[in-house]
């Protein structure tokens, strides 16, 4: 039995809202895979990782596991089902720009061809773990999709567990908790064991018995010699924000402009470390659970997904009509985008689709009431960064803050002039860091700029040197040779 | 008892509505004591600023209905309504709330917009352009005008019988040769009212029962009023050397208009300061000008000039009264470069 301990939070989240959670709708006993689809789409550069290339061809017939896409991180993409690659072409992708980006689409053809990694034998170092975590594509399943190797730091003092999972609507955390815990435990162990980390902290808010139950009886079967520090926390949005979720459980603020790693602290999503046990074993991500919910969906519920099933095939395992639906929030009600072109793909970080209809009342002028203000978890003033991006000034934006928003859209929730405060957000951070890279860039022209000014200078001298050495030289010959002939004369 | 919401009303409509339900106790005891004036200046000045919303916003070629049932006209027509002389003329009350409206928000571009309260703008406005009605058709406690003399004061035909000086004018010019016991056989003083001395204390009671409500349902916060009647008090004390001339500091709380505009008048979101912290400087603000107006300047109250010199500096306050930012060591200071 694996030591532990149960306790309630201490801290209390500042700002932040209760949302209806809705999550009764979605709550299931059991999760079941969905059907295959009759094609799955594979974004190449939006997979998760950063921008990647295809390693495949149209006309290659690819096994489960078959690495199919490698990005600039290093991260594999593998096949999510065996079958053919029939297209490699712009389709639409799951992705809050809504744009079409290079895809490889592949037609699976039902058999059970698998091309998976050797398992790994422990003991095994960090950096195999790291590799192994590289080839069988484990990035964050939380959301963010950031490589999870980057965060795997030595000298980390604690792993922390986010099964927080504030989101309204949003189970299939909780899901995977109660059906993979073991899969979870294991893969939080084994990343600890491997990074000499001692302290595990599973944070999980109170709305969550279940789970918490799942959890206990993992823990007593385990033979881990990890500690783990079960948080209970009130079930608050956004309590499972990973800054937030740092401090709650450990009273570390982590500063702006760094990560939580930089603290000496890791987070991962539970289905993060369930990957990552599989991954071990040799599986790389081939699947994810996705919650299917929202109350225009027949059938709300949590499935197993191959990665890369059209957005369609999934409304209607919920034994609903695409043809009925304008469109379809990805991530939930709060930090989740619209997407409407149902035959993009899901990705590892796709954790819900939410399909509801909610009218949005007109928005009104801002009356700097300030009730943004006293929701928002970093204590910014959304109302004074809205009033600056309105009037065209991101500077102004930046300097109130805007750069410390973590886009959690509690402002919206409480805002009585229903300003869509986090789009805005949302945009200007995006433009922020554009302008921040293209600063950058300027600069490193600007350096080499310089640099070659200097260097090309120097040669000048150096020239003028030699020039005026040479020149020195043959007077002084010169002067010799009168001299000479003076003496001869 | 309605349970405390948790965040404030989720509608700018509701906000609007809440201070308008909140000001009922106040127009209710006002009523008891000055008269049916009262209400006329609420039946003017609330559809004087309707009308004047609306021609606007057509000028201004904004639809005009979403902006009329956001109440905020209706609450700016009554602020100023209640903030006007029981016995004034109607066209000083039209002409108070219509340049409330039209030189107080449309002028800078509406709702949201403007930098100063617009009540106190449209209110100062009538104090320098008609001094002499501003200051003497208040309504004398003492002698609830019936609803006949309410009439004809609203005509333009004061009553000299029913108007009279404020406590606070009283205590600036009469009382200033008395001393504290003589100004205390004032009739004012004597004849109580329902067991409080004089109607101005009912009136403020009732004023911080909608006031406390308003806190209560999240459409204001404490810091506002607290700063404003803490400073008015500390301040008072501090310079009531001499209980013979300084006006005392119960009447500077309780005579003025310092309760209703603690809670109703400083609280305007849009030219307020922002932040809780900058509330709070805000208020201490009007508060001390409040104090050296009413003692050194030339009007009695002086709440108005204050919150609109206090209006002016709140950009600045903004810019040092920021929260500090969730994992950042200090506050973020100053105004960041160009504005």
């Amino acid at each position: 039995m694996a030591d532990y301990q149960i306790r309630r939070c201490e801290r209390q989240l500042e700002g932040g809202i209760y949302p209806e959670t809705h999550k009764a709708l979605s709550t299931t006993d059991s999760c079941v895979f969905v059907d295959d689809p009759k094609r799955l789409v594979f974004p190449i550069h939006f997979s998760g990782g950063g921008p990647g290339e295809a390693l495949v061809a149209v006309g290659d017939t690819v096994f489960q596991g078959t690495p199919i896409i490698k990005c600039q991180s290093g991260i594999t993409h593998v096949a999510s089902r065996s079958g053919k690659v029939i297209e490699i072409t712009d389709h639409a992708i799951t992705h809050p720009s809504a744009t079409k980006s290079a895809s490889i689409i592949i037609e699976p053809n039902g058999l059970k061809d698998q091309d998976y990694l050797d398992p790994l034998v422990w003991p095994f170092d960090a950096d195999t773990l790291r590799n192994r975590a590289i080839e069988a594509g484990i990035l964050g399943l939380g959301g963010a999709g950031f490589p999870s190797f980057k965060k795997w730091s030595d000298g980390t003092q604690t792993l922390i567990i986010n099964g927080a999972e504030c989101e309204p609507y949003l189970t299939a955390d909780d899901t995977l908790m109660r059906v993979d815990t073991h899969s979870m435990i294991r893969g939080a162990c084994m990343l600890s064991q491997s990074l000499d980390i001692k302290t595990i902290i599973i944070g999980i808010e109170d709305n969550k018995p279940e789970a918490l139950e799942a959890i206990e009886s993992a823990l007593k079967e385990s033979r881990s010699d990890c500690f783990f520090d079960i948080v209970l926390l009130d079930t608050k949005y956004p309590s499972g924000s990973e800054r937030h979720l740092v401090w709650l459980t450990l009273g570390i603020e982590v500063p702006t402009g760094s990560r939580a790693i930089e603290s000496g602290v890791i987070v991962h999503n539970p289905g993060t470390l369930a990957a990552l046990s599989r991954a071990i074993d040799g599986k790389p991500i081939t699947d994810r659970i996705v919650t299917l919910t929202g109350e225009a969906l027949t059938a709300p519920q949590n499935v197993i997904v191959p990665i890369g099933t059209p957005i369609s095939h999934l409304i209607e395992a919920a034994d609903t009509n695409p043809d009925s639906l304008a469109s379809i929030a990805i991530g939930g009600p709060m930090m989740g985008y619209p997407v409407t072109d149902f035959t993009a793909g899901i990705t590892k970080t796709t954790n819900c689709l939410l399909a509801r209809e909610i009218e949005v009342p007109p928005e009104s002028p801002c009356i700097r009431c300030g009730a943004c203000a006293t929701v928002c978890p970093v204590r910014l003033q959304p109302q004074q960064m809205v009033f600056a991006l309105k009037g065209g000034s991101l500077d102004r934006a930046v300097h109130e803050g805007l750069i410390d928003c973590i886009e959690c859209a509690a402002c919206n929730a409480v805002c009585p002039s229903h300003i869509p405060l986090a789009e805005w957000f949302r945009l200007g951070r995006f433009e922020a860091r554009d302008k921040a890279n293209d600063q950058h860039l300027a600069a490193e022209a600007r350096e080499r700029f310089e640099a070659r000014n200097l260097r090309l200078e120097r040669i000048a001298l150096e020239k003028e040197a030699k020039r005026a050495a040479r020149q020195a030289k043959t007077a002084d010959a010169l002067e010799k040779a009168r001299k000479a002939r003076k003496e001869s004369a | 008892m309605i349970k405390r919401p948790d965040y404030p009303p989720a509608d700018t409509q509701i906000v609007m509505r809440s201070v308008l339900i909140a000001l009922i106790p106040g127009i209710i005891a006002m009523t008891l004591f000055f008269g049916i004036g009262v209400l006329l200046n609420l039946a003017t000045a609330i559809p004087a600023a309707l009308a004047a919303e609306a021609v606007c916003l057509g000028l201004r070629r904004r639809s005009i209905s979403p902006r009329l049932n956001d109440l905020s006209a209706v609450l700016t027509g009554a602020l100023i309504a209640l903030s006007l002389p029981q016995a004034a003329p109607w066209w000083l009350i039209i002409l108070a709330s219509t340049s409330s409206i039209v030189l107080g928000k449309h002028l800078y571009g509406g709702l949201g917009q403007n930098p100063v309260n617009p009540a106190m703008l449209g209110y100062a406005l009538m104090l320098i352009s008609a001094p002499i009605t501003m200051t003497t058709l208040w309504v004398d406690p003492l002698v609830t005008p019936d609803l006949a003399t309410a009439w004809l004061a609203y005509l333009g035909q004061s009553n000299d019988a029913v108007t009279g000086a404020t406590m606070l004018d009283l205590y600036r010019t009469e009382f200033r040769v008395l001393t504290a016991a003589e100004a205390s056989q004032n009739p004012l003083f004597t004849q109580a009212h329902l067991g409080l001395i004089y109607g101005y204390e009912w009136v403020a009671l009732a004023y911080l029962v909608g006031g406390l409500w308003l806190i209560y349902q999240r459409v204001i916060t404490w810091h506002t009023p607290v700063g404003l009647l803490v400073t008015l008090a500390v301040v008072c004390a501090f310079f009531n050397f001499d209980p013979d001339t300084a006006t005392p500091v119960w009447i500077h709380l309780t005579a003025g208009a310092g309760i209703f505009a603690a809670f109703f008048i400083l609280t305007d979101p849009v030219s307020g300061a922002t932040s809780p912290k900058g509330r709070l400087w805000f208020a201490i603000g009007v508060g001390i000008l409040t104090y050296l107006i009413r003692t050194y300047g030339l009007y009695p109250d002086a709440i108005a000039f204050a919150v609109l010199l206090m209006n002016f500096a709140v950009p600045m306050i903004d810019h040092y009264t920021r929260p500090r930012i969730m994992g950042r060591s200090s506050s973020i200071r100053g105004s960041g470069g160009q504005s």
